[in-house]
């Protein structure tokens, strides 16, 4: 899961300025660090559902998304 | 006693306007028919024109789907036959979203929609009631939208689909509409008379009061459209001033938060959209930038670059900018900027037959003084850039409309804007524009350029549509809608009023952009030094018979230049805008290295005698640098010639280690971390050091949201603990060199110093081998030198520039951080200290210190920004002397330019000129080279035969055996 994220998943949202990293995976619950543009994204949850269904597809893996956000000192005031 | 806030909670009159106007624009569709057969697919762009395709094929899309994937292309196609109660209508397409969209129908590009726009007239573009939708779509990655900031809520990689309909437009209310954008925009406008406003809002209100929205009615919105015009454009009482040229223009950053390869449709959906506005708005007129942009449009889409030719013969698409790309101004070389030109040149003249009189960089990032020289022997007598006018964070730059003049005295005419290059050409900013205006009197009209930028897009069927009414308001600055060049030839040329700014166009922002992403820095000047190199054998080989690599160095050339785009070489960018361009730098880097071969002996590509310490890579050498054997060698090659390097055989003792370092030029005494507490010289007796030196400081680099672009002047506030992990001691000690080695650490990076002194140069140097994890942290080497003086003097490539190091005004206070090239250098009468670089651009300079800049680490646009692995090296060099008579310049050159092997050379002399460039013309027809006098002195070189004098595009201007040059002067010259 973790070389999925980082070699299928995470070029994907560099390409739009965003950035995830692998945290966990335990009992179905895939714990993800997102910063850059995801973590100010105010609809980041309809890309989390997307990355669901993506896993679903090529791994066969039912996951929930737990995204904790990383967000720079200059974006905490939006 | 309490306090209570009294809030208004009834509406307000003007906020009943503005929800009535809202009202009104629903009523813009007269009729819409959804296309409700519409399939997708979803990709991935992955080369210019290339596609990874999501195993899902093609599906329905359907209103409330969602669209889009992260970095996603999406393809949607469908088949419409139009329905019986649109047929002989003016039939548009309208599509509301927020990503981008080129849309072809029945095989032909009928324009654009993105989120400035969401419609598109088909009628002239179709011969058939059955329709064939082609688009492609890239989700829109533009970071904000100053006009809509509410769309920010909607902004991301996952988009839900609001529907795509054929429809027709009710033109009344159209009008109305449009007429309502720009009045409220006055009303709304604190820069516009208060009477004038309170007239405009009750009279507004009287015109709305004639239509029922409950049952809105045509002949009532006609009624308020005639209210509006008897009422409102006929009311002349409240006059005006200003004169304001509308120029308009898209800017469009060829990489930013998109790849390069993501600009090509950019660029086509600008163009596109641009063109269509052309069909309907004959008197519109465009202004486009960067020969590269139509390159590609050329190349991938020949049809519609057919069209934007005839544009462009008809006079309503201008090409502007004469440049390859629109590049940053302060890190390119001479050379490289010399390029941007001729190859953009080159191509506007083979394409539309014009040679381009305008530099226009509306988004660079300062401008460096080498630039006016540059442009007028180019062709080029105009220049343009705004951002100093609107982003400069100390000091209003005095002017709009004046003459530049540059290092070599030559004089161009500039324009810099007085307000942002984006805008939507509303009457508040074009109102704007003109109170921000300087030169009112002086400088003729004031240019107030609009239109959507940045990804490109342009201008709107609305920007154009209330242009067409601004000489009903006698409120408004009278305007006028004209072309770039129209512009600068009406108000700059011959204009005898104009003042005149002697120095460079130093931006007081983004000055973190001379150090962000340090390797780029690093392989563009490896690179171009490595294409100087390679077009000099190219050359002479050429002229022993072999052919010239014309076309291959012609590409590399280019793609070199692409990646000096002011988005890209500062290194304000998303992370794969830097993989794509280290990729680049590598297939450049190998390309050149099969074109510079091999030979036997060593040659020396330099126009100077090569005699200063150089350390030449050899497997079986004695020493070390950059983790590769070698030996330190004085190569004693003669100019532009090849030969055997020979070792010194030299078996002596040369250097002590005690508590001073002892060698034949000083006497040093280190610190564990590496800096030098006391740099004693034994030539010249006298200490160099006063403070801090050679020191390695971090510093907490917060400078808020710009930041890749900026550090703030308070950087110094914070420093970061530097710890030593490894003190410093001897790592190498041979007939040459004395290398000691320190290890640094901060609780997440390592910094490995090499520090070198020798024993046949002044030169001591410190390798810096870095494991950079940082993040929001600065690092310098500082140097407080023991010389008393107000000025550095700084490397630009061709020439220098003398900087103050005092804080006594603004100017000097905002200059905080600079630009320099290959060294600065602070000195006495009699002698300082040149601190030579081998990769690094920005610098400190108070008082008696410098302090260089070695690496950043930003997370804005890149949260990967500069981690990782970092190798760079720099040479303090004291010396007697002023920095002329010490050679600093050539010293610096022979520190940057490698030995390369090729038997080769070339018999002639160009005095104290440097070579910067040889090659083979673009024509094929003569050797060109080009010299730069970097003393500032004035001279006279015999050539001993006579040659053609060229401009950069390498036409002939002249013939001569001898050429007289002015200080800072770059001549070309041509042998056939």
């Amino acid at each position: 899961m973790k070389n999925y994220i980082y070699n299928i998943i995470k070029p994907k949202l560099q390409g739009d300025g965003g950035e995830i990293d692998f945290i966990s995976l335990e009992n179905g619950i895939l714990t993800v660090l997102l910063q850059g543009e995801c973590s100010k994204c105010l609809i980041v949850e309809r890309c989390l559902a997307w990355i669901e269904s993506e896993i679903l597809r090529d791994t066969g893996e039912k996951v929930k998304i737990v995204a904790q956000k990383k967000k720079p000192f200059f974006w905490d005031k939006d | 006693m309490a306090h209570i806030k009294v809030v208004r909670r009834s509406m307000r009159p003007e906020e009943w306007t503005d929800l009535r106007f809202g009202w009104l624009k629903r009523y813009i569709y007269n009729e819409k028919y959804e296309i409700e057969n519409l399939t997708v697919r979803d990709a991935r762009q992955v080369a210019e024109m290339q596609y990874e395709y999501y195993p899902e094929g093609w599906r329905n899309l359907r209103k409330g789907d969602m669209y889009f994937t992260p970095d996603g292309t999406a393809f949607f196609k469908a088949d419409v036959t139009v329905p019986e109660h649109l047929r002989g209508k003016e039939l548009w397409f309208s599509l509301k979203t927020a990503a981008e969209i080129i849309v072809k129908v029945n095989g032909k590009y009928v324009g654009g929609v993105d989120p400035n726009r969401d419609r598109i007239l088909l009628t002239p573009y179709i011969d058939s009631d059955v329709l064939h939708f082609e688009m492609e779509g890239y989700n829109r990655s533009k970071p904000d939208d100053e006009r809509n900031p509410e769309s920010l809520s909607v902004r991301g990689c996952r988009q839900i689909f609001e529907g795509a309909y054929l429809a027709t437009i009710n033109h009344t209310v159209l009008d109305l509409v449009y007429d309502l954008e720009l009045l409220l925009d006055i009303a709304k406008s604190e820069l516009f008379n208060e009477d004038y406003r309170s007239f405009l809002n009750r009279e507004i209100n009287n015109a709305l009061n004639l239509i029922d929205f409950d049952d809105l009615r045509n002949e009532d919105v006609a009624e308020a459209k005639k209210y509006v015009d008897d009422i409102i454009y006929a009311n002349d009482d409240y006059k005006g001033n200003g004169d304001v040229a509308l120029v308009a223009h898209s800017h469009l950053d060829i990489a930013y938060y998109w790849r390069r390869i993501h600009s090509v449709q950019k660029n086509l959906r600008t163009v596109l959209i641009q063109l269509r506005l052309m069909d309907r708005y004959p008197d519109f007129k465009y202004t486009h930038t960067q020969a590269y942009t139509y390159e590609m449009l050329e190349k991938y889409y020949p049809d519609v670059f057919e069209e934007l030719k005839e544009k462009v013969a008809r006079g309503q698409f201008e090409p502007v900018g004469a440049m390859y790309v629109e590049p940053d101004c302060n890190i390119p070389s001479a050379e490289s900027l010399i390029r941007q030109f001729m190859y953009g040149q080159h191509y506007f003249r083979e394409k539309f037959g014009k040679t381009v009189r305008n530099c226009w960089l509306p988004d660079v990032f300062g401008n460096s003084w080498i630039l006016p020289q540059i442009l007028k022997k180019s062709g080029v007598d105009y220049f343009v850039s705004n951002k100093m006018s609107t982003w400069n964070d100390t000091n209003r730059f005095p002017h709009n409309n004046f003459i530049w003049k540059g290092i070599d005295g030559s004089e161009v005419y500039a324009c810099v804007p007085p307000t942002h290059f984006i805008t939507w050409n509303m009457p508040s900013q074009i109102q704007e524009n003109w109170e921000a205006y300087q030169d009112k009197n002086l400088g003729g009209q004031t240019m107030s350029m609009f239109g959507y930028g940045d990804g490109g897009s342009g201008c709107t069927e609305e920007m154009i549509e209330v242009m067409h009414r601004f000489n009903k308001l006698s409120v408004m600055p009278k305007t006028e809608h004209m072309g770039g060049q129209e512009f600068l030839e009406k108000n700059l040329k011959d204009n005898k009023s104009l003042t005149k700014w002697d120095g460079e166009l130093y931006l007081e922002m983004h000055r973190g952009t001379f150090t962000t992403k340090s390797k780029m820095k690093r392989c563009n000047r490896q690179l171009e030094y490595k294409l100087r190199e390679a077009e000099i054998i190219s050359t002479l080989r050429h002229l022993k018979g072999e052919e010239y690599p014309h076309a291959e160095i012609r590409e590399i050339y280019k793609k070199l230049l692409v990646n000096q785009f002011h988005d890209i070489l500062p290194g304000s960018h998303i992370t794969p805008v830097y993989r794509d361009a280290m990729a680049d730098y590598e297939e450049i880097g190998q390309r050149l290295d099969k074109i510079i071969g091999t030979g036997s002996k060593y040659f020396n590509s330099l126009n100077f005698p090569r005699t200063h310490l150089t350390f030449v890579p050899d497997e079986n050498g004695d020493s070390t640098r950059y983790g590769k054997k070698g030996n330190w060698m004085i190569p004693n090659l003669a100019p532009l010639s090849s030969g055997e390097i020979r070792k010194d055989e030299f078996s002596g003792e040369w250097c002590k280690v005690g508590e001073k370092v002892v060698t034949p030029f000083y006497e040093i005494v280190f610190n564990p971390d590496g800096s030098i507490e006391s740099l004693y010289d034994r030539v010249l007796e006298r200490e160099w050091v006063n403070g801090s030196f050679n020191k390695l400081v971090l510093y907490k680099d917060n400078p808020g949201v710009y930041d890749a672009w900026d550090i703030l002047p308070n950087y110094t506030d914070r420093e970061v603990e530097v710890k030593v992990i490894s003190p410093l001691e001897i790592s190498e000690n041979n007939s040459e060199v004395l290398s000691f080695t320190c290890i640094l650490a901060t609780e997440k990076s390592t910094w490995k110093r090499i520090i070198r002194v020798f024993r046949q140069s002044r030169g001591i140097e410190t390798e810096n081998i870095v494991d950079w994890q940082e993040k929001h942290v600065l690092a310098k080497a500082q140097f407080d030198c023991n010389v008393l003086t107000r000025k550095a003097v700084c490397d630009t490539s061709a020439g220098f520039t003398e900087r103050e190091t005092h804080r006594n005004t603004t100017w000097q206070q905002a200059r905080f951080e600079v630009c320099h090239h290959k060294w600065v250098d602070m000195a006495e009468t009699d002698g300082g200290i040149a601190l030579i670089n081998d990769s690094k651009y920005g610098v400190g300079l108070l008082e008696n210190s410098m302090s260089l800049s070695l690496l950043r680490a930003t997370v804005r646009p890149d949260v990967t920004s500069d981690l990782g692995h970092h190798e760079f090296s720099y040479m303090i060099y004291p010396h007697g002397d002023d920095f002329i008579k010490a050679e600093i310049n050539n010293i610096a050159f022979q520190y940057n330019v490698p030995l390369c092997k090729a038997d080769l050379s070339f018999e002639s002399s160009f005095g104290e000129l440097y070579m910067q460039a040889m090659k083979r013309s673009e024509k094929g027809n003569m050797t060109v080279i080009r010299l730069s006098e970097q003393n500032g002195k004035r001279g006279r070189l015999k050539l001993g035969q006579s040659v053609k004098l060229l401009n950069f595009l390498e036409d002939v201007i002249g013939e001569t055996d001898t050429v007289e040059y002015k200080p800072f002067e770059i001549i070309t010259i041509g042998i056939e």
